[in-house]
């Protein structure tokens, strides 16, 4: 059948995994995953979900039973009552029963038979006992073990009577190693001299290389993407808004910790509770980012103690799965079903991580769509060149008060000058006058007309932000302040002034400017004093000028009334026939908050009269013998706060604090310790609402005990975790970085060790690096070295049709690994071929180029997409943003998860969106054009293709390779430049920054094709 | 060397994970030969050409006879079209009329509607509030089944012999993104397989040239955002792909500006041809599906265009779902569901957003059904003309429902709103067309004043159940192995609903 003929020889179970003929079965290879898949759910450690007294986790509860027979006589299979059930055709007897729609195969029944004729061992799971460092192996091919690593595997593949491969080539190892090692593909002159060297010496080639590697500072950034995958690092919260929140200094700090060679047993301290370490440094606090990551809910119906809870929880599990290797959550609700942990271990270790704040509180409004994001951030140190700037700033801004108040106490003449003016000015009635609106403009994409009173009133689409620029006239012989109205009206969804949201019609005001347009110049206007009618709470007006545009002014719950604000000019100018007063409002804070109907006026008033205070107009209003003491003080009082000293001050204040928040530290998201700790308690199904008996801070019963000199803390679980005898941590890493290197585990089951999981292929390998990357002080690199410069890294990777049939996962490893890298790999690679590639290292979360309009607006701030034109849209994947509601849609497509929850390990699949995303992406299109751009440049006609081949693929072409690429070139050459207008469409892209340096434009656009071919070939995309 | 015939013959189904059991009965050489496929294609290996996006399903192949009976016993649905109404209609407005609350509203809801409970919003005692008495409200008995529609949906009304509703559906969740998740993946927080990731997995996909679990949106995206059709664990081809109604409706599906078709034809081939000598050379099963992905991404360069042309449908389709073709609107894409399923889409999931009323709900109600009752009334109507209803399940659903009780007169002064609904968990109603369920049919009943449950709750673990057990499983074998244990949609819950199958 036809099925068959596709799939030769497939056996039925992989089948490494069983034993020899005439072996007694192994307890925990054959035996445990039956009973645990089996029985261990009515029959295992949960004491709740226990059916019949009896448990077959033990040998102690096999042979005593339960209620009924005993079910496990060793030795005597037709006495076991077990032997009985399992083997029975009555529904009521067989075990497993057919309601719980478990069944055994016909070899799992004499598997277990067997074993119990054979004594019905128990061992304990391997996983829960330290591991020992085995003896080397003997191996008939002595010559092949460049190291232990190759003996264990040679001594599992002869037992098979099997071999490795015969070694790949140079160019391939090199290539190999440079994408394990620094994730980029090597130079064509790297793998010339790789070459030479090899020639030489192979052993000493090998070292230089992976030294060499392994020192560069592209290594950290290649090797952050596992760690951050688990700990879900990412640059937004997740969730309703999915706002950006700073957390990149994190990712920074993996990347130089990693580059650094930090042992893993501090690089795991000081990510659990580099906090809580005496003098903790900047550095140990940023590490802290780790569980910072998780995700946060600010959805307004969100209860905070409840996202807290469910923060714990995630941390809980994700130290569980990272560190241990175990599945913790199951005993979230009830004991674990399969593995010894109880639900009072899992709050044990809930209760080391239960002493963070809450990191959302109740909004402000009951209307308010969201919760205030309050988890404690840390400043990021200022360079050093700013932090002498910002003392000085913060000095003078200090001194300020200090200053005005002398001046206040010790009012100077001119009071007298003052009063006349005012008084005058007030006979005189300055008036506001109307700005003429001559033209505006918005980005907003509005409809907009000006009414009979000189308003324009917006109407048509509402934009989530917007930028109104008001170009307007006046007649007006000199100007001192200018004044923004923002009115109601009946069109405006609830009256207005805002237009976003009926019922609450704010707006927000980010920042006001204003230029004056004279001839070709334009004078920016200095503004200062800022007042208004009203203004909300934190959302005062003087916002508007001090240069944030995260702050601003807003009106809330005074809806639908109109306001005002007015803002003195810092000098007043006199304005000329032709000139044009710009004023600009920046409106960006989301959500539609933009005014919907806004007047400007501006006023000639020297003395402030036009923007006095109503009460201070009337007083001046009265004649002189008719105001009380209380009136002449407050006229006092106003002279002195508005009298060119303070005017002075004032107007240093407002630029000094614009520029200090110009320099206001980066922020990063750390954890912080509460001073007394919150109690634990167990929750009943694991819901917060029904605490049941208080727990201690502990780890988990089954684990070595908890040292009583560690103190109680997160401090202390870091050091537990990484203590020696520790029997998980080590394994469980080096198990990860194997699967990174080989595409799977000695466990193929990374996130899981417990009694569930896959049994080790090479349990004494396993141990071998485990104990070998202990004792060498944790050192990673040195577990990667060993790895790589094994004969086992250095096979070929061919698919032999005999390999496939006798392991077709290559479980034994008789050939090298061949498989996709993953989607920063993938990027990474295009961008280094074709030269683009900035090595720029750190810093704010980068965005190239993505198709339009994918970051749909999700909520308040709503973050935007911002392509960058520069280097940063070429840098490495590790630093573009990861948001999780809309991760890089590109490397979404190559398995790229939403780091929601900490991800183990990636899918690997091969789809038709890959192949689009790579044919049509104008992001990898641009790449393809670099490429040409650079093979064109870079090589001699006669030499291109060639050229091409090894700059992308490392290797010359083959004859066969070399003309079917020749043929499309030629076909393509041809039609370009018979057909300039073609070249011209492909190559005059909008979406292109890369501008070629090659002028011949038909072999540019001809190229481009050949480009865009080699990047989509299979071995582009693959480790080979 | 691999041999790999015509590309389309290798396509056998979409499982690849040697930790996948999905049990079949044993006996049969094709279940066997099934288990040993499952068993052994290495996970990683993208499946080595076994599993691609467009999987065609067992059944189409001909390949397991099991298959074409469903994956566990005989499907009634072979497709759904599931409506996620997001935010949550106010269903006592639409659906459960409660004639006791609108006499009694305006008092002071019961303390046992409040006290103790968790609201998302309403932190006094609230009022209760009753549908408006005016005849735009008005409820009317449709059909011959008599069931109760509001006015609201006057085109609805005329296909009520078609529904079947339940109106006792409860969750365990009252905030929109982990209700979302919770209603669509089985789970409150992130990292679970949406309902149509277990459809795409369980049964793979009928067409060759679109993907089997297709989302549509209207509106902002959901809290949930792409997780409310991620594929969690199960592997990513399994996660719903958005066909968008702006620029390309899959990313990166036309060609870069100036590629012609014949010339994008070229790049393929060399691209295969170059493939192909690499294959030959390293012999990796891997090679030989990337070759045969890079056919069909080229293939639904044409056929994914197609189908979202809807200009080419006649004028009295249009006239019947009020479409207009280029715009982007709701009732474009319920054309586009029933498009899809016509072409043999497994799982279409259509989101529409702004629901979520929590001020001025009488004001905004009506607009929102304003756009949504013609489409979807035409829509159960065309599948309906072309004998496709029999074997499609037409769903709606929202994560939760609205409160009998009154929000957003907390405001004050001038900002004092007109009266919402807040968020409700403890009771909703939706419907079901189609694909095997009971038409014009109403299940469970809510009390008096609509807040509780009278009788037969149905639990969103109930109904998920339901939903798979009309295509043909059963959710409690529909499993997939994670973290060292066997996940499904319903976790160790879920009884199916017999009151509602046909």
């Amino acid at each position: 059948m036809r099925l068959l003929k596709f799939l030769p020889c497939l056996p039925a179970i992989p089948w490494v995994l069983v034993p020899a003929a005439g072996e007694a079965p192994d307890f925990n290879r054959d035996i445990r995953p039956i009973l645990s898949e089996n029985c261990f759910h009515c029959h295992g450690p949960d004491e709740d979900a226990r059916k019949a007294e009896l448990r077959l986790d033990s040998f102690e509860g096999a042979t005593e039973g339960g209620e009924f027979e005993i079910p496990v006589v060793p030795g005597k299979p037709d006495e076991s009552e077990l032997v009985a059930r399992i083997f029975s055709d009555d529904p009521d007897e067989i075990m497993p029963p057919p309601e719980s729609k478990r069944s055994l195969t016909g070899r799992q029944k004499k598997l277990l038979r067997d074993w119990i004729a054979s004594g019905a061992q128990y061992d304990a799971h391997w996983a829960w006992l330290p591991p020992r460092r085995p003896a080397v192996p003997e191996v008939k091919q002595a010559a092949l073990a460049a190291n232990p690593v190759d003996a264990f595997l040679l001594r599992r593949l002869e037992q098979e009577g099997m071999g490795f491969s015969e070694p790949a080539g140079p160019a391939t190892v090199l290539r190999r190693l440079s994408l394990d090692l620094v994730g980029l593909p090597p130079t064509p002159r790297e793998v010339e001299d790789f070459e030479a060297a090899w020639r030489t010496g192979q052993d000493a080639a090998l070292a230089a290389a992976v030294e060499r590697l392994l020192a560069s500072p592209r290594f950290g950034e290649r090797w952050a993407r596992p760690w951050l995958d688990l700990a879900r690092y990412a640059d937004s919260n997740g969730f309703q808004a999915d706002q950006l929140r700073p957390s990149w200094a994190y990712r920074d700090w993996v990347i130089d910790a990693l580059n650094a060679n930090m042992p893993y047993d501090r690089f795991t301290i000081e990510q659990l509770a580099g906090d809580l370490l005496p003098e903790a440094t900047v550095a140990q606090k940023v590490a802290t980012g780790f569980h910072r990551t998780v995700t946060c809910n600010v959805e307004a119906g969100v209860h905070p103690e409840e996202n807290r809870v469910n923060q714990v929880v995630d941390r809980v599990n994700t130290t569980a799965t990272v560190w241990l290797g175990v599945t913790m959550e199951c005993a979230q609700c009830h004991d674990h079903k399969y593995d010894p942990f109880s639900m009072e271990d899992y709050y044990s270790l809930f209760a080391f991580f239960n002493n963070t704040p809450l990191e959302v509180s109740l909004p402000k409004s009951v209307n308010d769509v969201s919760h205030d994001f309050v988890g404690p951030y840390m400043d990021l140190p200022l360079p050093p060149e700013d932090t002498g700037k910002l003392a000085k700033l913060d000095r003078r801004l200090a001194a300020i008060p200090r200053l005005r108040k002398k001046l206040i106490d010790n009012p100077k003449s001119g009071y007298d000058a003052w009063e006349d003016e005012a008084a005058k000015s007030l006979a005189n009635a300055p008036q506001w006058e109307l700005l003429e609106v001559v033209a505006f403009t918005s980005n907003g994409g509005e409809d907009h007309r000006t009414l009979d009173d000189g308003s324009v009133l917006l109407s048509g689409n509402v934009p989530g932000t917007a930028r109104y620029v008001v170009e307007t006239t006046t007649e007006l012989e000199a100007i001192s302040a200018i004044k923004v109205e923002a009115l109601t009206h009946p069109d405006i969804p609830g009256k207005g002034p805002g237009r976003g949201d009926s019922q609450r019609t704010n707006f927000i005001l980010s920042e006001i400017d204003v230029v004056l347009h004279r001839g070709g110049k334009l004078v920016p206007l200095e503004l200062f004093d800022a007042k208004a009618d009203y203004s909300q709470k934190n959302w005062e007006v003087a916002n508007a000028i001090d240069g944030d545009p995260k702050t601003g002014w807003a009106i809330g719950q005074e809806f639908g009334k109109p306001h005002w604000a007015t803002f003195t000019l810092a000098e007043a100018v006199q304005p000329r026939k032709g000139d044009k007063l710009v004023v600009t409002l920046e409106q960006n804070f989301g959500r539609g908050r933009v005014i919907g109907r806004l007047r400007l006026s501006a006023i000639s008033d020297p003395a402030g009269i036009g923007t006095l205070p109503e009460d201070i107009a009337k007083i001046l209003g009265k004649p002189e013998g008719k105001r009380s003491r209380k009136d002449k003080n407050a006229l006092t009082d106003h002279f002195v706060k508005n009298s060119p000293g303070i005017r002075e001050l004032d107007l240093e204040q407002t630029r000094l604090r614009k520029e200090r928040a110009a320099l206001a530290p980066d922020k990063t998201l750390v954890m912080v310790e509460l001073d007394t700790p919150r109690p634990t308690r167990v929750m009943a199904r694991g819901n917060y609402l029904e605490p049941r008996e208080e727990v201690a801070a502990d780890t988990p019963a089954l684990l070595p005990a908890f040292d009583s000199s560690l103190p109680r803390n997160r401090l202390g679980l870091a050091r537990w975790l990484v203590s020696r005898d520790n029997p998980l941590t080590a394994r469980v890493a080096v198990n990860r970085w194997w699967a990174e290197i080989f595409g799977t585990g000695i466990v193929a089951t990374l996130e899981d060790f417990g009694t569930q999981a896959e049994p080790p292929t090479h349990p004494d390998l396993l141990d071998w690096l485990a104990v070998e990357f202990m004792e060498s002080g944790w050192d990673m690199r040195h577990v990667l070295r060993t790895i790589v410069t094994s004969n086992a890294y250095r096979q070929s990777s061919k698919v032999t049709p005999r390999l496939r049939e006798a392991d077709p996962r290559n479980l034994l490893l008789a050939r090298a690994p061949r498989f996709r890298v993953d989607a920063e790999r993938l990027r990474d690679n295009a961008l280094a071929v074709s030269g683009l590639l900035s090595t720029k290292m750190h810093g704010k979360p980068v965005m190239p180029y993505q198709p339009p309009g994918l970051w749909r607006q999700t909520g308040r701030n709503e973050p935007k997409w911002v392509e960058q034109k520069d280097e940063n849209r070429w840098r490495r994947g590790i630093y573009i943003v990861y948001r999780r509601a809309a991760p890089y849609p590109s490397m979404v497509n190559f398995d790229a998860p939403d780091r929601a929850a900490c991800t183990v390990h990636r899918p690997r699949t091969n789809t038709p969106l890959q192949a689009l995303t790579l044919l049509n992406d104008p992001a990898y299109v641009e790449m393809a054009l670099a490429l040409a751009d650079r093979i064109l440049v870079e090589a001699e006609p006669a030499d291109r293709i060639e050229h091409a081949f090894r700059l992308v693929l490392s290797r010359p072409p083959t004859g066969a390779e070399k003309r079917r690429l020749g043929v499309l070139l030629a076909d393509r050459l041809a039609h370009f430049a018979d057909d300039p207008q073609a070249a011209r469409e492909l190559l005059d892209n909008p979406a292109f920054v890369y501008k070629p340096k090659h002028k011949d434009r038909a072999a540019l656009a001809a190229w481009l094709i050949a480009s865009n071919v080699l990047l989509n070939l299979d071995e582009t995309m693959t480790k080979p | 060397m691999p041999h790999i015939e015509d590309p389309s013959s290798n396509i056998l189904f979409p499982m690849r994970s040697p930790r996948k059991h999905i049990p079949v009965p044993p006996g049969s050489i094709s279940s066997q030969t099934r288990r040993l496929f499952l068993q052994n294609a290495g996970f990683g290996l993208g499946g080595a050409a076994l599993a691609a996006l467009m999987n065609q399903d067992a059944a189409a192949a001909g390949a397991d006879p099991l298959a074409r009976r469903g994956l566990h016993h005989a499907p009634k649905a072979k497709r759904v079209i599931y409506i996620h109404l997001v935010g949550a209609p106010s269903h006592l407005d639409l659906f459960d009329f409660k004639p006791e609350l609108q006499k009694r509203s305006g008092q002071l809801c019961p303390d046992e509607f409040f006290q103790g409970k968790q609201l998302a919003f309403i932190r006094e005692q609230p009022n209760l509030l009753g549908t408006p008495k005016d005849e735009k409200f008005a409820f009317r008995n449709c059909g011959k089944s008599g069931i109760e529609i509001s006015n609201l949906l006057p085109k609805l009304q005329g296909v009520a012999d078609d529904l079947c509703f339940i109106k006792t559906l409860h969750t365990d969740q009252f905030n929109h993104a982990p209700a979302q998740l919770f209603a669509l993946t089985g789970f409150s927080r992130f990292g679970r397989p949406s309902i149509g990731s277990w459809v795409s997995y369980g049964l793979g996909s009928e067409n060759r040239n679109l993907p089997g679990f297709v989302v549509l949106v209207t509106g902002q995206v959901l809290g949930a955002g792409n997780s409310a059709w991620g594929s969690g664990f199960l592997p990513t081809i399994h996660q719903g792909i958005e066909f968008r109604s702006q620029g390309d409706p899959v990313l990166y599906l036309s060609n870069p500006k100036g590629v012609s078709g014949p010339e994008r034809r070229m790049v393929v081939d060399a691209v295969k041809d170059l493939n192909q000598l690499a294959l030959d050379d390293v012999g990796d099963p891997e090679i030989a599906t990337r070759i045969s992905q890079y056919e069909m991404a080229f293939r639904m360069q044409t056929s994914v265009p197609e189908l979202m042309d809807i200009a080419s449908e006649p004028k009295r389709i249009h006239e019947m779902y009020g479409t207009q073709p280029g715009k982007t609107s709701f009732a474009n894409n319920c054309l586009l569901a029933r498009r899809m399923v016509e072409r043999g889409v497994r799982f279409v999931q259509l989101f529409d957003q702004g629901w979520d009323m929590h001020g001025s709900v009488f004001d905004r109600l009506p607009q929102k059904t304003g756009q949504v009752d013609q489409p979807i009334a035409a829509l159960i109507t065309d599948l309906k003309e072309r004998g496709l209803l029999e074997d499609t399940l037409v769903v709606w659903n929202a994560e939760f429902g609205r409160t009998p009780m009154a929000q957003g007169t907390s405001g004050n002064g001038e900002g004092r709103t007109k009266a919402g609904r807040d968020h409700h968990k403890e009771a909703y109603t939706v419907w079901m067309a189609g694909g095997g369920t009971r038409p014009g049919h109403v299940y469970g009943q809510t009390d008096d004043l609509g807040y509780g449950i009278a009788r037969d709750p149905v639990h969103l673990h109930d109904f998920n159940a339901t939903l798979l057990h009309l295509l043909g499983i059963d959710h409690e074998r529909l499993t997939f192995r994670y973290q060292g244990r066997q996940f499904r949609l319903t976790d160790v819950h879920g009884e199916i609903v017999n009151g509602v199958l046909a």
